[in-house]
């Protein structure tokens, strides 16, 4: 049965903040949903979903191992929640692949959609720095580099390979087994009724645009960070200050050498202008 | 190839033909299959298992199989799966006995059960059992039944132990993670007295909550391993709601929230005052 939703990004791209407005567009609460309500839409790299799913302990495996049963784990998934006739939302920051038996991590049969968020991939390589107190010019190899994967053996989640930031939306434009939705970071917040209404219609939701207006102020990427300083929040890292940053366009000004800024520019022009990070003129547009 | 079992009462054979698979199971998954007194496991490019009526294991190794990884899903999901059959009560914990109490402490894998252990057996404690432990509840009295499976732990675990590795058996060649030796396993049972289920969160302090009533019997029943095989054995799960009921009455049950990053002393230290308390 088609029913799960993949929450799609490279890391650091708006995911968890979608994520807290569909809990606040579901729930349609007079109040704002916590942080801690978006557990209901958990990670598809969870390990400890896949062990007492599969009856297997993934780190004991390889991580090529773990991706071949990766199809099987999200199809049981999907059967044991066709009795409730549920909608399974699952972030990932996996890049579509196959795995070493030729299918596709994500099965079709089982797919409903996937909504894929991008950003500016300058803004992503300095939160993502931030996120993983990692030092920025390494977060530039990262982006570039096309065997980048994050998490794998004794993390808490399975390893997720993520590619170069230009081969991670490569991998989910070209496949065509998933209807893919693409939403730009930026429009989420410029134009947030338009942004995150697309979704809405997407995931053929009931459309209502009081509820959406009211979701989309329930889950103000400022509230977000209020309620991260009251309450923590359980997807920041430890020794990371806040999971809710900065979330500025451009911020990337502050941070990234021209140098850097030069070398992300040149590996990815075609798909950064794709998506209007560069104009045709050649220049950047944020 | 010569396996060793990892309980007494459980005779392991390698055999060349397929083990084949069950007739008619209550539940199928693409890995495993379970019935009552029968299961089927599969696991890529290493064997398939069968275990039947809790006394015989099968092998049908991979061709390209190594010998450590077969023996280590045998010790772990096939043993598993042969516990459930002898109505044994495995928990996903590691077990040990420190200042006359015996010990479990449960969590998802990764969560620094081995580590811990290991880190209490530097200090006076004696280890019992890493990553499953049986339970047998008798009369007025409740057990941790020894199996021998060795303590395994992850190369960094080691070096933050101050264990060299060099020497050390890999638990898989394609894994860094190894058999801590010269660990010495009692033959004999050890009364029950504690067990505390270990999980991680992203803050700084750790979170202490000792259980009462209900949510000792709910939080002992998630702990459970292998419990997705129970699904396929009715009849045992049911003889295990009693248990459960019987030894949420007899022991402390403790959770505690770790920092994600945080010294394996320190745990072991936070525990410790628990154990003690």
């Amino acid at each position: 049965m088609k029913n799960i939703v993949w929450l799609v990004s490279y890391p650091k791209s708006g995911n968890t903040w979608f994520r807290m407005f569909l809990a606040n567009y579901l729930k349609n609460a007079a109040a704002p949903v916590s942080l801690k309500e978006i557990e209901s839409t958990p990670l598809a790299s969870s390990a400890v979903d896949f062990e007492e799913v599969m009856g297997l302990n993934p780190f004991e495996l390889t991580a090529d191992d773990v991706d071949f049963y990766r199809p099987d784990f999200y199809r049981i998934l999907s059967e044991e929640a066709e009795n409730t006739g549920e909608v399974i939302y699952k972030k990932t920051h996996d890049a579509y692949t196959l795995n070493a038996n030729g299918k596709p991590l994500f099965p079709e049969e089982t797919s409903s959609g996937a909504v894929y968020f991008v950003r500016n991939p300058l803004d992503v390589c300095v939160s993502y720095a931030n996120h993983s107190t990692g030092k920025v010019q390494r977060m530039v190899d990262f982006l570039l580099d096309e065997e980048s994967y994050v998490a794998g053996q004794r993390s808490g989640q399975l390893r997720q390979k993520l590619l170069s930031w230009k081969s991670h939306i490569r991998s989910w434009r070209k496949q065509s087994l998933i209807p893919v939705h693409i939403v730009r970071y930026e429009d989420m917040q410029q134009k947030p009724t338009v942004a995150f209404g697309s979704i809405i219609k997407f995931l053929r939701l009931e459309y209502d645009a009081e509820r959406l207006e009211r979701a989309i102020i329930h889950s103000d990427f400022r509230l977000l960070q209020r309620m991260e300083q009251e309450k923590g929040f359980h997807e920041k890292k430890q020794l990371c200050k806040s999971f809710f940053w900065k979330g500025k366009i451009g911020n990337y000004r502050n941070y990234l050498s021209e140098e850097q800024i030069q070398r992300i520019v040149e590996y990815n022009y075609d798909t950064m202008k794709l998506f209007g990070y560069i104009d045709e003129q050649g220049s950047l547009t944020i | 190839m010569n396996l060793a079992s990892p309980i007494d009462s459980l005779v392991v054979k390698v055999i060349l033909k397929d083990v084949g698979m069950l007739a008619a199971p209550r539940l199928s998954r693409p890995s495993f299959e379970v019935d009552e007194n029968d299961f089927f496991l599969d696991v890529r490019n290493i064997a398939r298992y069968r275990v039947q009526n809790g006394n015989k294991v099968f092998i049908h190794p991979h061709e390209n199989a190594d010998i450590a990884s077969i023996k280590l899903f045998l010790n772990g999901s096939v043993l598993g799966a042969a516990l459930h059959q002898q109505g044994m009560l495995p928990f996903h914990g590691s077990s040990f006995e420190y200042e006359g109490k015996g010990v479990i402490i449960c969590g998802y894998s990764g969560v620094g059960k081995s580590s811990v252990t290991a880190a209490f057996c530097q200090n006076g404690g004696s280890f019992i059992n890493d990553d499953i432990t049986p339970v047998r509840i008798t009369g007025p009295a409740t057990f941790i039944t020894p199996i021998k499976t060795g303590l395994k732990l992850w190369d960094d675990s080691l070096r933050k132990l101050h264990i060299e590795k060099n020497g050390l058996e890999k638990i898989r060649p394609a894994l860094d993670k190894f058999y801590l030796a010269d660990r010495e396993t009692s033959s004999e049972e050890q009364r029950l007295d504690h067990l505390l289920i270990l999980g991680t969160h992203q803050q700084e302090e750790f979170i202490v909550n000792e259980l009462n009533g209900m949510d000792k019997y709910n939080v002992l029943r998630k702990q459970i391993y292998r419990r997705v095989y129970l699904k396929g054995m009715p009849s045992t799960e049911k003889s295990y709601f009693k248990q459960l009921f019987q030894l949420a009455a007899r022991i402390r049950v403790t959770q505690i929230l770790r920092p994600a990053i945080c010294d394996i002393y320190e745990t072991m230290a936070c525990i410790q005052k628990e154990i003690l308390r």
